[in-house]
């Protein structure tokens, strides 16, 4: 808790629960692309996963927390850091070098704006997946996940929320990635440079990687249909 | 080599005036002709008193000593950057061949909340003194050192702790920083005790209380953006930062308080 | 206005025995204030310097109450924050036979024998314990790569002594002694007041019992009792207008004491530093300092032809006039400060400059990085050279550096005796505001080493046996005294204001720039310095009739700060003139043109004028008077400076 008290405590929990998050992303994005080997594999996995109560129940009272942790601090600081400069400036203009990075789309900058984005494609994912809001019993008749996300992903308008979401993720990850580990304390002139590439390429993976779900179903649903 | 004559520069100013603390401030435009490229920015300023004086209208108010880089007095807001386009450069070094004929000059105070404007573009920035008084120092008392040599300290870690030292205490992180962090600052001056052996005993402590220092004056946090790397003259770089963050949590993990 | 003081006579003070055991012998006769006591006395302190910062927070450590001042918005800007070369110490780490009596007498020699020898000693002595100080601190000193202490040569000197950090040896110790300074603001034994500007200094008694100084935020008009004072305040040399100073730098807190009974001595001897960068136009406001390392590789010239106006390049080695290796062909390039300035006015002065404006010499490293390569040229003077094309938009490794000799260090003071205490009891003196230890030239690397001295190891002791010496009755702000040198202060402010003229306080500033440089720089004559006391005097008229300064003195209004300091040069400039034309010789710095060799060398007159000079102020309407400290040289033998 005393970690929690001081703006580098609370930048510690956001990295810690950030990276926690991130391995998330790394898993459920392995478990998303049994989706291309098949149903079998698919179902095969969501079975077993489903089958593991115990453990599932902790794994999500686990991820729930840290999402709020995260979200709870992100707001936090957001709002110290607005009040931290009551006044602003008429004009603002980056010095740093490098065209994306000066901009003012930089990951960085909106790195809040973009966490919210992305807690609103989470709520609507969860809707989709987890809760079935928008979809009565359409997955009733069969037991199949695999059945039961390709009717979701065939959706045009997932097809829009996705792709944004998607992207929107990979840009907050691929900013904070990196920026867990200095939030660490982790900064070293031979592995930064590594991580910070890294961290970009990963934001890439997970925006292509989950955006990719949706495109190809309505891909094979064009060809289909023609 | 004989420089080809440059063309003096006409320019149009846009300048922060504000009277007082208390006072609300406002933009005031100002032009300036016949600026010789060769000038100083805060030359040129000071050819902007001369014509205000004249004209009757009280100068400009701006922070400045040294002019040469090294205090750390000066520093304003040019074109919304801090201490201007240059890198690694300070208003005072800043010259006017860097901007062209007819350019429109935006010039603001520093702006965070634990640097309240007191006139113009001079802002009150004590409270850097305040982050030191809580535990930027080696506790020793004159006469108490032993021979100077006693203490060995690698060169590289020497190199390191110096790379930090040399933090000129301007501000410009602060002011480049869309938190208005001081956390450039702070780190600079834990890392530079962090990296020699003088500075051990009362690490923890002091890690402890110049973060707790800092957040109390009302800066804002680090969100890693790097803009105070890119504003320092001293070339102060963010690994220092995450230097800092370790020394604080190992602190806080261990510290027995 | 009154000029109270008890001494006339100039006592200096100085212990008996040889000269290695006067400090042991001064300290252990000196009386002490007991622990419990050191907490009802107050001093003040003005000036956050290396001299400043060392000694209020020695003092806030051994228990007295301080009150530090100083005029910047925080103590670490003080001046001494852009010394760039070094610190001296007699450490011996290099083991090439340094030793005490060898700094010590570098020092005398090096200041041209215009020295207090004893107080050269005892900074020579304590310069180690200096060393030691910083590194405690934290002080990151270049190290050698087993981790041991690096060293590097500076001039006048044959051994490597000077310890650095970079190019940033200033800032870094003052860095130092500033955390100790806020260490003890939070320890509350030190009250720091930043953005005060001292205006004057309250004599009760004829003793010194306070200031007063003007809040530079809003304005107001305060008073400070104590029951010692020390300044610490720096040098002067903006009284040229143009110099390596910072802007703020100024005389007002000197001067003031001055006129309340302390004496000025040597204020003519002024140190004018070769290689600065030359002054572009009318609107130049201040001039950089390059490193005087950089002698160590480049060649000083000019053409040798009066009418060559070619580029550099395009001028030939036998068109070229070395004129520093042909004059002095033994020490070259590396003859000592004012020597170089010298050479270069002369140069100038005959036609032979270079440049727009033609006051300017070329410094060429073209052999040099011939020979040694760029890379190791870049690596000992990267940044010198990048802060030089910063500037003047010319790269040096293509093209040669023009420099130009500029106002650097004022060795001139306040007089001060053995204890560092001024004629005014308890005033103390410290830093370059003091005038004792570099005579008439200062050695490269020695101010840092004289500001720290006095601060961290001088002042503790001697200040501590003026309290224990007791008379000291209690004076608070009530006192009489106080209220009014107030208003005289607020008068004069208000005076300042109500002028109304029409010139600015930056035109005014750069005419009496002008005049000084003119006729009391670099070479002067007794009719250019009597030329220069009359046209102070009618600067000084014109001031207080035409003078600008709009605003009012109850805001931050920097237009005020300034038109009062240079009220105080404008008083000060004639003073200064009046001792060069007094110094009818030679020596170090003081160049008069009456006193010269056939070939132009300084001649020093040790016969009449082995002296320092300290000037007494008798009134504003009446010449100040000059007293005599004869010096003596017991340790050091008297010999002529050559460097053929
Ligand atoms: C560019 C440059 C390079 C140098 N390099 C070297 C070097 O390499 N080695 C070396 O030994 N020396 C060097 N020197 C000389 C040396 O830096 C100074 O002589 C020395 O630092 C002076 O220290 P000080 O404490 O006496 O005064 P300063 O550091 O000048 O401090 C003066 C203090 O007094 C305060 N003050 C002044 N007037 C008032 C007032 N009226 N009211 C209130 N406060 C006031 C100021 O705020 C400041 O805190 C260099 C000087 C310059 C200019
Ligand atoms: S005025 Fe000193 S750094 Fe600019």
């Amino acid at each position: 808790m005393t970690a929690l008290s001081s703006s580098i405590g609370r930048k510690f929990v956001m990295g810690l629960t950030g990276l926690f998050l991130c391995f998330f992303l790394v898993i459920h994005l392995a478990g998303n692309l049994l989706l291309y080997v098949g149903p079998e594999a698919y179902d095969h996995y969501a079975h077993t996963l489903h089958e593991q109560k115990g453990f599932l129940l902790f794994a999500e009272v686990f991820l729930f927390t840290a999402f709020i942790i995260h979200i709870l601090l992100a707001v936090r600081l957001s709002r110290d850091n607005f009040a931290a400069r009551k006044v602003s400036y008429a004009k603002t203009s980056s010095k740093k070098g490098g065209r994306l990075a000066a901009s003012v789309i930089a990951p960085e900058v909106w790195m809040f704006w973009s966490g919210a984005i992305v807690l609103g494609f989470l709520i609507c994912h969860l809707g989709d997946f987890k809760f079935e809001w928008w979809w009565g019993n359409e997955f009733a008749s069969s037991g199949s996940e695999y059945h039961k996300a390709s009717i979701i992903l065939r959706d045009p308008r997932v097809l829009v929320v996705y792709c944004i979401g998607s992207v929107i993720l990979g840009v907050h990850v691929s900013h904070g990635l990196a920026s867990a580990f200095q939030s660490l304390g982790v900064n070293h002139p031979k592995y930064t440079p590594v991580i910070h590439w890294c961290s970009i390429a990963f934001g890439w993976i997970v925006a292509i990687g989950f955006a990719s779900f949706p495109i190809a179903w309505a891909l094979t649903e064009s060809a289909a249909t023609h | 080599m004989i420089s080809p004559v440059k063309k003096n520069l006409s320019l149009n100013l846009r300048v922060w005036r504000q009277p007082s603390a208390d006072i609300p401030g406002e933009f005031r435009n100002y032009q300036l002709s016949d600026i010789s490229p060769d000038m100083s920015f805060l030359e040129m300023l000071d050819i902007l008193n001369e014509q205000l004086v004249e004209s009757g209208e009280e100068p400009v108010a701006f922070d400045h000593d040294c002019r040469e880089g090294i205090c750390g007095t000066c520093g304003v807001v040019i074109n919304g950057q801090a201490h201007g386009p240059d890198n690694e450069t300070t208003t005072c070094q800043l010259h006017m061949r860097r901007f062209a004929d007819g350019d429109t000059i935006v010039i603001e105070p520093w702006r965070a909340r634990a640097f309240p404007v007191l006139r113009d573009l001079v802002v009150d920035r004590s409270a850097f003194d305040r982050i030191v008084q809580s535990g930027g120092y080696v506790s020793v008392r004159t006469g108490q050192a032993p021979d100077g040599n006693a203490i060995l300290v690698p060169s590289q870690d020497q190199e390191e702790a110096m790379d930090a030292a040399a933090c000129i205490g301007c501000g410009a992180c602060v002011a480049a920083c869309k938190n208005a962090s001081a956390m450039l600052f702070t780190s600079a001056k834990v890392s530079h005790f962090a990296n020699l052996p003088q500075g051990h005993p009362e690490r923890k402590k002091r890690v402890l209380a110049m973060i707790s220092q800092h957040d109390e004056e009302g800066f804002g946090a680090c969100t890693n953006t790097y803009e105070c790397e890119a504003a320092c003259p001293a070339a102060i770089s963010v690994t220092h930062i995450a230097r800092l963050n370790r020394e604080y949590m190992k602190a806080m993990l261990t510290s027995k308080e | 206005m009154s000029t109270a003081t008890e001494r006339h006579t100039l006592d200096a003070r100085i212990p008996d025995g040889p000269i290695d055991q006067k400090w042991t012998r001064c300290r252990d006769e000196m009386k002490l204030v007991a622990p419990n006591n050191k907490r009802k006395f107050d001093i003040i302190v003005v000036g956050t310097g290396l001299a400043g910062a060392s000694a209020a927070a020695s003092l806030a450590e051994l228990g007295y109450n301080v009150k530090a001042f100083c005029y910047q918005d925080s103590a670490r800007r003080a001046h001494s924050i852009a010394a760039q070369g070094g610190i001296n110490a007699a450490k011996n780490y290099p083991n090439d036979g340094d030793s005490v009596h060898r700094l010590f007498y570098d020092t005398v020699k090096g200041g041209d024998f215009r020295a207090r020898e004893a107080n050269v000693y005892r900074l020579a002595e304590v310069a180690n314990n200096i060393i030691d100080q910083c590194v405690a601190q934290g002080v990151p000193f270049a190290r050698e790569y087993g981790g041991t202490l690096a060293n590097r040569t500076f001039g006048g000197a044959q051994v490597s002594r000077t310890f650095y950090c970079r190019g940033q040896t200033g800032q870094q110790l003052l860095l130092g002694a500033y955390s100790a300074l806020m260490r003890q603001v939070s320890a509350g034994k030190v009250q720091m007041f930043s953005r005060h500007e001292m205006l004057d200094l309250v004599v009760v008694d004829g003793k010194a019992r306070g200031i007063v100084c003007r809040n530079m935020v809003n304005g107001e008009i305060e008073t400070h009792a104590a029951h010692a004072v020390l300044l610490c305040t720096g040098g002067y040399g903006n009284v040229f207008y143009l110099s390596t100073n910072a802007k703020g730098c100024n005389v007002t807190a000197a001067w003031r004491c001055h006129k309340r009974g302390a004496y000025f001595a040597n204020p003519a001897f002024t140190q004018i530093h070769p290689t600065c960068i030359p002054v572009k136009g009318d609107y130049q406001s201040k001039l950089t300092l390059m490193s005087e390392s950089l002698r160590n590789d480049g060649r000083v010239w000019v053409p040798k032809d009066v009418n060559d106006k070619r580029p550099p390049s395009d001028i030939q080695e036998d068109a070229r006039d070395y004129y520093l290796e042909r004059r002095y062909p033994a020490f070259g390039n590396m003859v000592p400060r004012d020597v170089a300035s010298r050479a270069a006015k002369e140069r100038c002065d005959a036609g032979f400059g270079v440049g727009e404006t033609q006051l300017a010499v070329y410094l060429d490293f073209k052999r040099a990085i011939e020979e040694q390569g760029r890379d190791v040229i870049e690596a000992k003077y990267g940044n010198l050279f990048h802060m030089y094309k910063k500037i003047t938009d010319e790269d040096p490794y293509q093209v040669p550096m023009r420099i130009y000799p500029a106002v650097h260090y004022t060795m001139g003071g306040l007089w001060v005796d053995y204890h560092l205490e001024s004629t005014v009891p308890g005033l103390f003196v410290l830093g370059e505001a003091n005038f004792s230890d570099h005579g008439a030239n200062r050695l490269g690397a020695s101010a840092l080493m004289q500001g720290l001295a006095d601060g961290y190891f001088v002042a503790p002791y001697t200040v501590g046996h003026h309290l224990a010496n007791g008379g000291l009755k209690e004076v608070t702000t009530a006192h009489p005294k106080f209220k009014e040198t107030a208003v005289e202060a607020r008068n004069r402010i208000e005076r300042m204001l109500s002028v109304n003229g029409k010139r600015s306080v930056d035109d005014i500033h750069r005419q009496l720039g002008n005049i000084m440089w003119e006729h009391c720089g670099m070479s002067r004559s007794a009719q250019g310095l009597s030329t220069a006391i009359e046209q102070i005097r009618d600067l000084r008229a014109e001031f207080w009739q035409n003078v600008r300064v709009l605003g009012n003195g109850d805001s931050l209004n920097q237009a005020l700060e300034h038109a009062g300091r240079l009220a105080d040069f404008l008083e000060f400039g004639e003073l200064f003139a009046r001792d060069a034309l007094q110094r009818e010789e030679s020596c170090g710095g003081h160049f008069r043109e009456e006193h010269q060799t056939e070939d132009n060398e300084a001649r020093r007159d040790d016969e009449n004028f082995a002296f320092v000079g300290a000037w007494e102020h008798k009134g504003d309407d009446q010449q100040a008077v000059l007293h005599k400290e004869q010096l003596t040289f017991e340790e050091v033998k008297l010999t002529t400076r050559s460097y053929k």
